[in-house]
């Protein structure tokens, strides 16, 4: 299929979400959507984004967002599971719970945990694992998101471990449950609760209360939420307010059906086949995107055109990014930032060119990690049934006049 | 006393919030398709949580349809009693949001 074709099977529906397109034969991965329009009502503490859901709040990141090392915390994309999320938290009761098996349960104040222990700052990327889903074909299951489910952001708070240090893990602990205030309308369902095995705990996991030198805002999880750098955000809990240490595994849903991708080299079934053995997504693939120009920006024949963009990995670094107008033939390398902000965050690339003849021009970038990881073209990505880790070589389309 | 005033207002200083009073989440509507079954399906969906929810999901087949209908009542406890109403919140769902394909 055309990529114009494909715009123009997107239909955008009133509410400002929109859904997806209806190619259903087995098909080679495409683009994800990219031309929705953010909504005209503004979520509290934020600018207006594209909004899939009220409750729960699921709002994406448009394209523009991308140009800038730091996501703005008024553009930073939100997802929740859990539609009643408190609409008040007051920072001054509010504590966090640490119990199971611990020498001592605890419970931690906001305050002691900005006075009490060391205080860290790092940025990191936080990006959905079904970020860009509508890319696969056919639809996986889950939200349809486009480019803009990710964000980069500073974070500032203090080490799991130390919290957890304090409470004392029994030496029988095997696995540390973390739950927020999220919940959902009956008692009898269950909470979004996450796990992590003791052994992945590190020293750059965090419990986070400011965001780019401001409160979190509530509804990226105001006044705490978790920071697991390099990994896909399900387990980056929201509103943080309990943390159980288990020796067994919870059997949770969370857990053992959502955020699974098979567990095979390509990540890869087919809907006919599903496999049947499952890891989950973890580790971020390599990947990177054009903030500026979008599709359908109009810029001046031999003007000179600086696109803008960022990409990231899972924390291994970030070795290059190219950027090819022939349609991924010859590609030129583009300037990276200095990468102060460490292996987790946004590397801001720029490439300048003057664009030659009138018509459409194709623009791509591609980002190697580096492990050698090199980002795929769009069709080469195989399926998963849940739509994850898509990482295809980002493309926007100008008109030259 | 000014440093015994000085020492309780540092123990006391209270936390400020960027946000005072909290946040009221917009009421977002998104209208759901005419079609048989769409009243019960609001009251059976729309009870716990926003349309847009179920419509961004994408176009889906019938059996995707009627596995996250069943992961609703199994797994979130959706109070989506009988057969009868299973299947009419189905029906609805893939005759309005379906990609036309059962499987």
């Amino acid at each position: 299929m055309e990529r114009r074709d494909f715009f123009k099977k997107a239909i955008v529906v009133a509410g400002s979400a929109a859904v997806g397109s209806s190619t259903i034969e087995a098909a080679e991965t495409v683009h994800p959507i990219d031309n929705r329009k953010v909504s005209d009502i503004a979520f509290p503490e934020k600018r207006p984004l594209i909004t899939y859901s009220d409750r729960p709040p699921l709002l994406e990141s448009p394209r523009e967002v991308f140009t800038s090392a730091l996501t703005p915390n008024d553009l930073f994309f939100v997802r929740w599971h859990m539609p009643m999320i408190p609409n008040y938290i007051n920072p001054n009761t509010f504590f966090i719970s640490i119990n199971g098996l611990v020498e001592k349960e605890i419970k931690v104040s906001l305050k002691e945990l900005k006075t009490e222990f060391k205080q860290l700052e790092l940025t990191a990327v936080l990006q959905c694992g079904g970020n860009n889903r509508t890319a696969f074909k056919p639809t996986a299951g889950g939200i349809q998101w486009g480019v803009g489910a990710m964000g980069c952001a500073k974070w500032k708070g203090v080490r799991l471990k130390d919290v957890l240090k304090k409470a004392g893990l029994k030496k029988e602990a095997v696995w540390i449950g973390f739950n927020g205030e999220d919940k959902a309308v009956y008692s009898e369902t269950a909470n979004f609760v996450r796990e992590l095995k003791l052994e992945h705990l590190n020293d750059d996991i965090l419990l986070a209360y400011e965001m780019n030198g401001e409160d979190l805002p509530y509804l990226n999880g105001y006044p705490l939420r978790l920071i697991i750098p390099g990994v896909y955000s399900d387990s980056w809990i929201k509103m943080i307010s309990n943390i159980t240490a288990t020796k067994e595994k919870q059997q949770l849903h969370f857990m053992e059906k959502a955020y699974r991708i098979p567990d095979n080299e390509c990540e890869c079934e087919t809907p006919e086949n599903l496999v049947k053995k499952t890891k989950p997504i973890e580790e971020m693939n390599v990947n990177s995107i054009i903030g500026y120009p979008v599709t359908g920006t109009k810029v001046k024949n031999d003007s000179s055109l600086v696109v803008r963009g960022v990409a990231f990995d899972g924390g291994h670094g970030i070795k290059k990014v190219q950027v090819s107008i022939d349609g991924g033939n010859i590609w030129e390398d583009a300037q990276l930032d200095d990468g102060s902000a460490g292996k987790y965050a946004y590397r801001a690339f720029t490439h300048a060119f003057k664009p030659k003849n009138s018509g459409k021009q194709t623009i791509m970038c591609k980002a190697t990690n580096e492990k050698g990881k090199e980002q795929p073209f769009a069709k080469d990505i195989q399926w998963n049934h849940g739509g994850y880790k898509y990482n295809g070589i980002d493309e926007v389309t100008v008109e030259v006049v | 006393m000014k440093k015994l005033l000085l020492a309780t207002l540092i123990l006391v200083s209270p936390l400020f919030a960027q946000v005072e009073g909290g946040i009221t989440v917009p009421y977002i509507d998104f209208p759901m398709k005419e079609g048989k079954g769409m009243y019960s399906t609001r009251g059976k969906c729309n009870m716990c949580h926003s349309w847009g929810y179920t419509l961004n999901q994408g176009l889906q087949s019938k059996k995707f349809w009627r596995e996250k209908v069943m992961k609703m009542i199994v797994v979130f406890k959706a109070p989506i009693k009988t057969q009868k109403d299973i299947d009419t919140v189905v029906n609805y769902l893939f005759e309005n949001y379906g990609n036309g394909e059962l499987e």
